[in-house]
């Protein structure tokens, strides 16, 4: 008897271990030229784990977020996502990137295009949709983000706001499994940053991967599983939301939140 | 084909007269196409009748090739009855004459336009506060605009300055032995086009490159206020 | 007054002066693309050749060049042939002569102002295609190039009135155009003032026409770059 309620006791297991690994990085270094950008990254993202990425400007967290989806190319250490390793070869860059949605700080929306036609660009060139298919999958994302009245227009006349959840629209739109998102506020006057926060928060709530670079601590503290903080080019501390707001273990961090809280 | 130095060096006299006969046409044109382009360039900023004659002014000469404007003037303008009846007649059948009026006319509308480019973007302020300070008018344009439109446009005079040096080649349509006709001459008496036509584009390379290195050291001297750092 | 059988000579001379200089500014075109892309990353070897290209063809009249591949051109391709072990003979016409030097020369400018449309397109526009999959070629064709049109259009418009004007100054290699037809007529007729104003109608017309034109080309690059503002009705006072 004895012996089954000791079985029955639950083991101190960490619950937010995850059952299945999104991104995995190990001993990731990032050079430029003799500037050290990453070192000796190690990063678990689970698979619906919503990780927000902070530090100081140059702390390398764009730099790894570029990384992931070869934007930058790492210099040892590897990066595997859905259990593809990233390798420089441009087979495995086009297979991890598949799996990838990002986002911009600078929207980088096509000038030239319309609102619908940068959501359906990807969709007829990469996944050779035809037309019709590929602008209701636009316009369905475009009105989860709610710009749909907005498909004719060209980026320019929309505010920051709208384009910025444009661009989001324009990433799903390829139903990646792994969002990543590098600033995607910073660029935008504040009246806007509420709504594209708002729209990510929906997203994290639908169960996709998100890796998010933001400054915006309310909203890491609301949305985040996990949060990282890095400086020059490493990772110092990370932890759920919880713990990483309330009882920074280290002095960096704490020096940190006290400047941006 | 291949380059011969001992003919090179023996038709260095005639290409080095031919030199002269282009520096010849390009120096005063330099300087006619420049004072004409002032008053040109001031119209086309003013309103109205003035405006519209400096703009057809720049319209026209911009369009029309140099090579045609040298015909017009050396021998269409001597088939009127004005020129050719009159003192006038002796002017226009020289041959150097026409070549400055011709090339300076195209100079001075792709002037005129490089000035009033350089004029429009002196800031309004400059003019306000110069009108604060009890400046006149004149003082103004002379004292500040002018100054510094030259140094905005300085990388566009630079460029105009050598298209010109280049466009003196078509001088050699009216009779003029310039550096091109010069080298087309020694080409007619030795029967061997590449060594005078490839020695001319030599001397042609080096007066147009000694003029960029001159424009640097300008650019240097006038935009240090610019500089970074 | 002008005679019609002149004035119709002058015609086809205008037809010449046309086509060279659309073959002309063709092959500039393709030699500043290819200049242009090539020198995109800084490589060495190419980045010389391109110097020396850059240097030689911007620092000599086009005429002279002209008068060079026209006189010396046969030499010069025969020449070439040899090295690699050919017997060439060529007869290069004043036509082709005259393409081959305005070609070379504006390619050279045409080049510089490609790259640095390129280098002016923001680079997060080549990111955000290759983060969507888009493949290369899609990406140059689709988003690169007309983002490099709009910002080149200007300069590739005067560029063009530059080459035009200047297959005038060609005709002095012999090439039958509108300038060579103008000075036949006025020799003939003892009246070249008329045939030289005709021609200067002429290029006074295309100087009008491509910038017609142009405006029509810019005012559809541009879209997209300037918000459309609605003519609001004017208030009463």
């Amino acid at each position: 008897m004895n012996a089954v309620t000791q079985i029955a006791v639950p083991s101190p297991v960490r619950r937010e271990t995850p059952a299945a690994v999104a991104i995995s990085i190990r001993k990731l270094n990032k050079f430029y030229g003799g500037f050290q950008a990453l070192r000796d990254i190690d990063l678990e993202v689970g698979q619906g784990e919503i990780v927000i990425l902070c530090g100081p400007s140059g702390s390398g967290k764009s730099s790894l977020i570029r990384c992931i989806n070869h934007l930058e190319q790492h210099n040892s250490g590897t990066i595997r996502v859905n259990g593809t390793e990233l390798t420089h070869k441009a087979s495995d860059v086009a297979q991890v990137r598949r799996q990838l949605g990002m986002v911009f700080q600078g929207f980088n929306l096509f000038p030239h295009m319309t609102v619908l036609a940068n959501c359906t660009f990807a969709l007829r060139l990469a996944l050779r949709l035809p037309a019709a298919e590929a602008n209701d999958i636009a316009r369905e994302y475009l009105a989860r983000v709610n710009v749909q009245d907005q498909a004719a227009k060209y980026p320019s006349e929309l505010s920051g706001g709208q384009q910025q959840r444009v661009a989001i629209a324009r990433a799903l739109c390829l139903k990646p499994s792994i969002m990543l998102f590098d600033e995607p506020t910073s660029a935008l006057d504040p009246e806007s940053v509420g709504s594209v926060l708002r729209i990510m928060e929906d997203l994290a709530a639908t169960g996709i991967t998100m890796v998010c670079v933001t400054h915006e601590m309310g909203f890491a503290r609301r949305v985040a599983d996990r949060c990282v903080f890095m400086e020059k080019g490493e990772i110092v501390e990370e932890g759920t939301s919880d713990r990483f707001f309330s009882a920074p273990s280290t002095a960096r961090l704490k020096a940190f939140l006290q400047q941006v809280l | 084909m291949h380059y011969d130095p001992v003919l090179a060096w023996e038709s260095m006299p005639t290409l080095l007269a031919g030199t002269a006969t282009t520096f010849a046409v390009l120096l005063p044109v330099l300087v006619l196409g420049l004072l004409l382009a002032l008053p040109v360039a001031l119209m086309r900023l003013e309103r109205g009748g003035k405006a519209v004659f400096a703009a057809s002014y720049i319209a026209f000469f911009r369009g029309v090739p140099s090579l045609v404007l040298l015909y017009l003037v050396y021998s269409g303008l001597p088939q009127l009855s004005v020129v050719r009846d009159t003192f006038l007649w002796t002017v226009f059948s020289n041959a150097y004459f026409c070549a400055w009026v011709g090339l300076t006319l195209t100079h001075s509308g792709y002037m005129a336009e490089i000035i009033r480019g350089g004029l429009a973007a002196v800031p309004p302020g400059v003019v306000e506060a110069a009108t604060a300070l009890g400046l006149s008018p004149r003082q103004a344009l002379f004292r500040l605009r002018l100054p510094m439109a030259a140094r905005y446009v300085l990388k566009a005079y630079q460029n105009e300055l050598l298209i010109m040096v280049k466009s003196t080649s078509a001088v050699s349509a009216i009779t003029l032995v310039d550096l091109t006709a010069a080298a087309n001459t020694v080409f007619d008496y030795t029967y061997d086009p590449f060594t005078p036509l490839v020695t001319a584009a030599a001397i042609y390379w080096c007066i147009v490159n000694i003029m960029r290195i001159g424009f640097t050291m300008a650019d240097r001297k006038l935009n240090r206020h610019l500089a970074r750092g | 007054m002008p005679e019609m059988g002149f004035v119709q000579q002058l015609g086809i001379g205008a037809l010449m002066t046309i086509k060279v200089a659309v073959l002309s500014y063709l092959l500039a075109l393709a030699i500043g693309t290819a200049f242009a892309l090539v020198t995109l990353r800084r490589r060495l070897v190419v980045g010389f050749i391109w110097q020396v290209y850059a240097s030689i063809f911007t620092g000599v009249p086009s005429l002279l060049v002209a008068f060079l591949f026209f006189y010396a051109g046969s030499g010069i391709v025969a020449s070439l042939a040899s090295l690699v072990g050919l017997t060439v003979t060529v007869d290069i016409s004043p036509f082709a002569a005259a393409v081959a030097a305005l070609g070379m020369v504006y390619g050279a400018y045409l080049a510089d102002l490609i790259r640095s449309a390129i280098q002016n397109v923001p680079p997060g526009q080549f990111e955000a295609a290759k983060v969507l999959l888009v493949p290369q070629p899609a990406t140059w064709l689709l988003v690169i190039l007309p983002q490099v049109l709009r910002l080149a259009l200007p300069g590739m418009t005067n560029m063009w009135i530059v080459v035009m004007k200047d297959t005038a100054l060609i005709s002095l290699i012999g090439l039958k155009e509108i300038m060579a037809y103008a000075k036949l007529a006025s020799g003939v007729t003892k009246e070249p003032f008329i045939y030289y104003v005709l021609a200067s109608v002429f290029f006074l017309g295309m100087t009008w026409l491509t910038y017609f034109v142009s405006r029509r080309i810019e005012s559809w690059s541009e879209r997209g770059y300037k918000p459309v503002v609605k003519q609001e009705p004017a208030h009463a006072l």
